[in-house]
């Protein structure tokens, strides 16, 4: 297997073609390319080199000359578990497709892997200009699978969607050709939009304070963070399960993930100049997103809102701006990704036995006969809630740690967002399974064939729970790099005067005393 | 590894084996089997752990605290969270406890539980929830600690909605989980303060540096200090967070006895021992410790002389005790503390299986009202509620009156104002006495009711149809309710087998630490504690006999009001109910604890949520913001109309161009 990025970023789409061709092999043929997308991505992370900071595997391609636009691809601890993210829901969304008979199933898979092989381009594009056409090519095809293929009010679902991220890409669009237009009359060179050469060269104050703004804007529609949730529910309540598995699960990352990988280091001091309004936006949307998924009895948005909540932990995170709050966020953003999508399923399942419906009020006593679907469910509970024991929570941890150690008000408000978190994924799972049986509930165990995706996904969160460190280790180096900049100037960390890490090396462990 | 991390680990993984053997092959095992696998993999614990005992035993004095390191847990910006165990004497003192009472109570349940449905599902949690506590003792940083501390948490929820179809069980388990949790982050905010000084989460690296980092009463340690009593109070079921034990009392009774009395609710004790280091440093937080452990020994004597659910009152009794040793530790009286914390162990899950003993007998009925005359159909029974009773009033010999008396004792010779704590403390005493023998007076004394009646001709009551105890709805006896068949310690080999053993350790185990006699606990922990100002001090011999003499007297005198109110003359009783109407209605609701919290935190988050959803959402969220973006861009849309189709894929299609087209008047104008 030759390790060329290239490779895993366009594989999915040509099997989504061959299922475009061959419409009745569709759906075999999408569950082989992102198995083996997911082959890739798993080598890729037991390949990468940890104590690399730089980027690895670089493709760097002229792409268009003329407007100093290259096609540059690259993996480094930030993008890396992104990456593994998307390749495991999209596998196991996939599989979950093949639950049912889709309309045109050609066309369904060929979008769903439109959508993967756009989320991997802008996870993997190290160039501004690539970056943003892969972030606004990734929504073409879900405005199709909604659209198509969605529930009843789809078709308000999707022009909503259409709407709110529209206006988030225009303002990107303009932020990024005006990032490399005015950076390059600023040093006098070639028009270039590569980030690293963006990032060496950064814009006069003034300049960066509007142009993080638009592209705050842009990520922050995509997340949802509130206020600017307002397409969600809709959106939520329309999408077919495997493509809100992803969506869910991936999509809102990559807007996280944006503002790591072009923000913070692009616009150190924008970044630092706004960071209590994104702190305030985080904190109002964990507290907003708790409060409306312990009231709504949807059990689609409670898992929706919820995600609203956990988006502003990440971006809690990540304005916290040191390497505890960013190093919380990139592991809680894999953590969310893997433990939202499983929620998603099990939700489907016990609409199932539900008599169909997805409202908490019809439900009830759904585990009576299904111990190990009700096991699943609690776990993927207890990993929501963020219950210390999970990854989530070592995820957790280190947000609010990182902002305890800066804004130490926000920290302890941000808190009673996991209490709250509590309440919600409890209420959840109790009004599903527990308490007496809804007038509809028919209790049965889980299928093999579901339980075939379920159950890996479970073991996964389980695995990483016990071991976070393999994702630490490897964002390590990375996210130090990343948050230096805005970190020193808003004095997180020292003046970069040596290459170290931008904490004090910790004493060795002494011989314990008595 | 050496054999002290090996039995560290041996104890651990132990339980979560059998957790995990018992869940996988769930009906597979014949019969009892979970029963018997669960309970085998936790007398395999015990085992352990008494090896880690002789192990540690073998090391020099100063050499007894061994740091086990698996792996690496979250090493990263500065932080050094690894997966660690500590065992010293502390631990290995709390393993001890915490696998011996358990392995007891798991040898109960195969009997107690053996007609529910639920049966495998109950031994995989109770040896889940064994494991979660062994890791909340024997964690050797505060990372791991939090992780037990959740862990127990979950478990302890897990099992009060174990009959998870009683609308009553699972809000109990919400509850409890909830409030826990509120502990949980009292814990991690703790653990922030005082990582912001100490820069470890490693408790020996934490308590080396802790003389440099902090000064005395330093605010970020005294806040810090007073966080972890915030977790300490949730778990341990101290004023204001223990409104969810007594709901927790939905859960079977052998989970009562095990979660909430002998080992999880005593996490709060052995967390303030393990943190002495801090508190120490920091004695204003130590302080309001010590006072909201007397306060909450008092209020809960109290509610027990008023509640009427057999069950309750000893949930309240419990609360109680708890406050006594909530109270010694942050007094500096650790192995006192820590000894109540052991003898309570064994009496109160005495107390609990003998109470299951009788609540199977009234066929699930739980309401003292409907009890009495049990001595003579139960006398196995009535044998162990007496030893556990006589315990727990603190009367010569039995071992809660040498374990209470040394706390009081050494509360007192603090002297200052800690005479409060100690005076309340006898007053404290008194009530235990009372509601104790209330009770034991109330469902063994007096007529025989029919149940009991029934059961002295041989025939264990049924009822006709199962109801739910607190709110009568009628059940049936399929997963999540109870099972059918009830199971009293007269007729359980197993069940007789463990409350046995507990009656003799309530009985003997005082002996450990006679005043001037024997000082078993006390030189076995001593390496723990030796960096402690407070632990070797040498007590006032007068006052040592002069407590003694009290309490004895206190217990006895307990007992003697009790048999007058509800032996000789109950009408005395229903006098005082009318005069102290007042006092009465505080007692029974509790003193007001729900509607007070239901007041301040439930019902504000409830309104705040409703208008979320109700008002905001609706409003200016989908009303001023979707309504007002899809309004701009509609207007501008019609002006394109004629090149519109009506397709969405297409409107989607367009947008993608008009981006592109865009991107390129951009690029052109630039």
């Amino acid at each position: 297997m030759t390790l060329h990025l290239s490779i895993m970023l366009w594989l999915p789409l040509a099997f989504g073609v061959l299922g475009l061709l061959a419409p009745r092999w569709a759906g075999r043929a999408a569950v082989l390319g992102t198995l083996l997308t997911l082959a890739y991505a798993i080598t890729y992370v037991v390949d990468f080199d940890a104590a690399e900071g730089a980027l690895q595997y670089v493709t760097d391609e002229t792409w268009i000359a003329e407007l100093g636009i290259s096609y540059k691809l690259g993996i480094d601890g930030l993008n890396l578990f992104l990456v593994l993210l998307a390749a495991i829901l999209w596998f196991a969304s996939t599989l979950w497709a093949l639950r049912q008979e889709w309309e045109r199933p050609g066309l369904f898979y060929f979008h769903m892997a439109l959508a993967q092989t756009s989320v991997l381009g802008a996870l993997l594009a190290q160039d501004l200009a690539l970056f943003v056409v892969f972030f606004d090519l990734m929504l073409v095809p879900f405005f199709f699978l909604t659209g198509q293929w969605g529930g009843a009010d789809r078709v308000r679902a999707t022009t909503t969607l259409v709407i709110y991220t529209l206006v988030g890409s225009l303002l990107m669009l303009t932020a990024a050709i005006a990032t490399g237009v005015l950076t390059a009359q600023r040093t006098g060179d070639e028009l270039t939009f590569d980030l690293e050469a963006l990032a060496a060269a950064p814009l006069a104050e003034g300049t960066q304070a509007w142009i993080f703004l638009f592209f705050a804007a842009a990520f922050l529609v995509k997340m949802p963070a509130f206020p600017l949730h307002g397409w969600m529910p809709d959106g939520y309540r329309n999408m077919p399960i495997p493509v809100l598995a992803v969506f869910s699960g991936v999509l809102s990352k990559v807007a996280a993930y944006g503002f790591l990988r072009v923000c913070l280091p692009v616009f150190p001091d924008a970044s630092e100049q706004f960071q209590t309004l994104l702190l305030l936006i985080a904190l109002a949307s964990i507290l907003y997103g708790s409060a409306m998924a312990f009231t709504t009895t949807q059990t689609r948005l409670i898992l929706g809102y919820s995600s609203v909540a956990q988006l502003g932990f990440i971006t809690l995170g990540i304005f916290a701006l040191n390497e505890r709050g960013a190093q919380g966020a990139v592991l809680q953003a894999f953590n969310h990704g893997l433990v939202v999508a499983p929620a998603f399923f099990i939700v489907a399942l016990v609409a199932a036995r539900a008599g169909g419906s997805e409202d908490l009020r019809d439900m009830g006593g759904i585990g009576m006969r299904a111990p190990l679907l009700a096991t699943l469910f609690l776990i993927v509970a207890f990993a929501t809630l963020a219950m210390p024991g999970s990854s989530n929570f070592a995820g957790e941890f280190l947000i609010l740690l990182g902002v305890f150690d800066t804004k130490v008000v926000i920290a302890i408000v941000a808190f009673s967002g996991v209490v709250l978190a509590s309440v919600y994924a409890l209420r959840l799972f109790i009004g599903a399974m527990h308490n007496r049986a809804g007038p509809q509930v028919l209790s049965a165990e889980i299928a093999t064939r579901d339980a075939l995706v379920l159950v890996p996904l479970v073991l996964a969160i389980v695995a990483l729970a016990l071991y976070p460190q393999l994702a630490l280790t490897r964002s390590e180096e990375t996210v130090g790099e990343k948050v230096r900049p805005a970190a020193v100037i808003a004095g997180q960390a020292p003046a970069p005067a040596p290459l170290g890490t931008g904490y004090a090396p910790l004493p060795p462990p002494e011989a314990p005393g008595p | 590894m050496g054999s002290v991390e090996l039995f560290g680990w041996l104890t651990l993984l132990a339980p979560l084996a059998g957790a995990i053997v018992v869940g996988l092959s769930g009906r597979r095992l014949p019969g009892r089997g979970a029963g018997w696998v669960a309970t085998g993999a936790l007398a395999l614990s015990f085992a352990s752990a008494i090896g880690a005992l002789f192990a540690l035993q073998d090391l020099g004095h100063e050499e007894r605290h061994v740091v086990a390191v698996a792996w690496d847990y979250a090493v990263t910006a500065g932080v050094d969270a690894q997966i660690s165990l500590l065992i010293d004497p502390l631990s290995v003192f709390m393993i001890l406890v915490v696998t011996g009472v358990s392995t007891l109570i798991h040898l109960y349940s195969i009997s107690y539980l053996d007609s529910d449905r639920g049966y495998v599902r109950y031994f995989a949690f109770l040896n889940f929830f064994v494991f979660s506590m062994l890791l909340l003792v024997l964690a050797g940083n505060f990372l791991l600690l939090i992780v037990g501390w959740a862990f127990v948490g979950a478990a302890s929820y897990m099992l009060i909605s174990f009959w998870f179809r009683r609308t009553t069980a699972t809000n109990a388990g919400i509850k409890a989980f909830v409030i826990n949790v509120l502990g949980d982050v009292g814990l991690v905010l703790g653990t922030y303060f005082i990582f912001r000084g100490t820069g470890s989460l490693d408790f020996l690296t934490t308590f080396e540096r802790v003389g440099e980092a902090f000064s005395t009463n330093d605010g970020d340690l005294v806040a810090g200090c007073i966080l972890l009593l915030v977790g300490a109070f949730a778990k341990s079921a101290q004023i204001p967070l223990h409104t969810w034990l007594p709901d927790a009392m939905e859960g079977p009774t052998p989970v009562s006895a095990l979660i909430h009395a002998a080992t999880m609710v005593t996490a709060g004790v052995y967390l303030i021992a393990r943190m002495h280091p801090l508190f120490e440093q920091a004695p204003a937080a130590a302080d309001v410790g010590a006072v909201i452990g007397c306060l909450t020994l008092v209020v809960a004597g109290t509610i027990g002389l008023a509640v009427t659910d057999l069950k309750r009152v000893i949930a309240y009794s419990t609360m109680s005790q708890i406050g006594y040793m909530i109270m010694a530790v942050s007094a500096g009286a650790y192995a006192a503390g820590l000894f109540h914390l052991m003898t309570h162990a064994f009496f109160k899950a005495l107390l609990f299986m003998a109470a299951g003993s009788v609540i199977a007998a009234m066929a699930g009925r739980q309401s003292l009202e409907h009890m009495g005359g049990f001595r003579r159909s139960m006398p196995f029974t009535y044998g162990c509620f007496i030893v556990g009773g006589l315990a727990l009033a603190g009367v010569p010999p039995f071992s809660g009156f040498f374990s209470k008396d040394e706390i009081l004792l050494y509360v007192g010779d603090r002297g200052g104002w800690f005479w409060i704590l100690y005076v309340a403390g006898y007053f404290g005493s008194f009530l235990t006495a009372v509601y104790t023998f209330r009770m034991i007076f109330r469902a063994f004394w007096g007529d025989p009711v029919p149940e009991a009646r029934a059961l002295e001709q041989g025939h264990l009551f049924h009822a006709d149809e199962h109801t739910n105890p607190a709110t009568g709805e009628v059940e049936d006896t399929d997963v999540g309710f109870p099972g059918p068949e009830h199971h009293i310690a007269e007729r359980a080999l197993p069940m007789r087998l463990a409350m046995g053993t507990l009656a003799l350790l309530a009985i003997g185990g005082g002996l450990l630490q006679v005043p001037e006699v024997t000082h078993v606990v006390d030189s076995f922990l001593e390496p723990t504690f030796a960096d402690s100002a407070l632990y070797e001090r040498e007590l006032d011999g007068g006052l040592t006999v002069f407590g003694l003499i009290l309490g004895a007297v206190v217990g006895v005198a307990g007992i003697a009001v009790a048999y007058l109110i509800w032996v000789r003359n109950p009408q005395i009783a229903v006098r005082a109910r009318e005069r102290l109407a007042g006092a009465h209605a505080l007692f029974v609701n509790k003193w007001y604890f729900d509607e007070l919290i239901g007041a301040v935190v439930v019902r504000p988050a409830q309104w705040f949520g409703s208008f979320a959803q109700q008002t905001f959402e609706r409003v200016v969220v989908n009303g001023v913001l979707v309504g007002g973006t899809t309004g701009v861009v509609r207007a501008g849309s019609s002006a394109v109309r004629a090149a519109q189709t009506g397709f969405l894929r297409y409107y989607a299609a367009l947008i993608v161009l008009g981006m592109v087209v865009i991107a390129f008047y951009f690029l052109l104008v630039s």
